[in-house]
């Protein structure tokens, strides 16, 4: 991970509205510390998928990503969050 | 339901640009181009792994007999990879000790004389 720069990141009010959306129960809320760490979560999934895609992609000897790159990391990604 | 529908699609067009914003950090880090549609399709995963952990942290609370959700329960959510778990809890226990800072702050600025219960310094003047 770099550090220094600013990564990119998503929202707090994203993921803060991402979760209220899916929760059952309209009385769940989520605490502000709670939705940093989620927040913080959601990015590493994204920059996980990206990364492993992007591997796959160098070892097939290509130079841009592919849906298919990204199938075949698809499983393993699931299996590890 | 046309209004749900609607948020729902604005949230993911919100996810979906994030997304290709560090797919556009880590193409340029790694000199690899992505696929529109490896972004949407990560976007997909993401959404979907996000209702995954939304219902997972609603159990959880739930099983704890509290209606918000704590940091806690987002430890217990990042438990099935080490690494993971390992970086959520020191995050958390960051966040924890800033809040403790800002808190303790706070109190000196408000009474300065009260530090009955804060552990003794030394080297502070």
């Amino acid at each position: 991970m770099a550090d220094g720069e600013p990564e990119v990141m998503f929202k707090k009010e994203t993921v803060g509205k991402l979760l209220s959306m899916f929760f059952k129960d309209e009385k769940t809320r989520v605490g502000g510390d709670a939705v940093i760490l989620m927040t913080e979560m959601l990015t590493i999934f994204v920059r996980e998928a990206a990364r492993r895609a992007a591997k796959q992609a160098h070892t097939e000897h290509s130079d841009a990503v592919d849906i298919e790159n990204f199938e075949k990391i698809l499983p393993q990604l699931l299996l590890d969050f | 339901m046309d209004e749900e529908f609607s948020r729902s699609q604005r949230l993911k067009a919100a996810v979906h640009f994030t997304v290709s914003k560090i797919c556009e950090e880590i193409g340029q880090d790694c000199g690899k181009e992505f696929n529109k549609l490896v972004i949407a399709a990560i976007t997909e995963t993401a959404f979907k792994q996000c209702d995954i952990f939304a219902k997972d942290l609603e159990a959880f609370a739930r099983h704890a007999k509290r209606t918000t959700i704590t940091v806690e329960d987002v430890k217990l959510a990042a438990r099935r990879s080490t690494s993971l778990a390992i970086y959520i809890t020191q995050k958390g226990e960051e966040l924890t000790s800033t809040h403790k800072e800002q808190r303790e702050r706070k109190k000196k600025q408000s009474g300065k004389s009260d530090e009955s219960e804060a552990p003794a310094k030394g080297s502070e003047d």
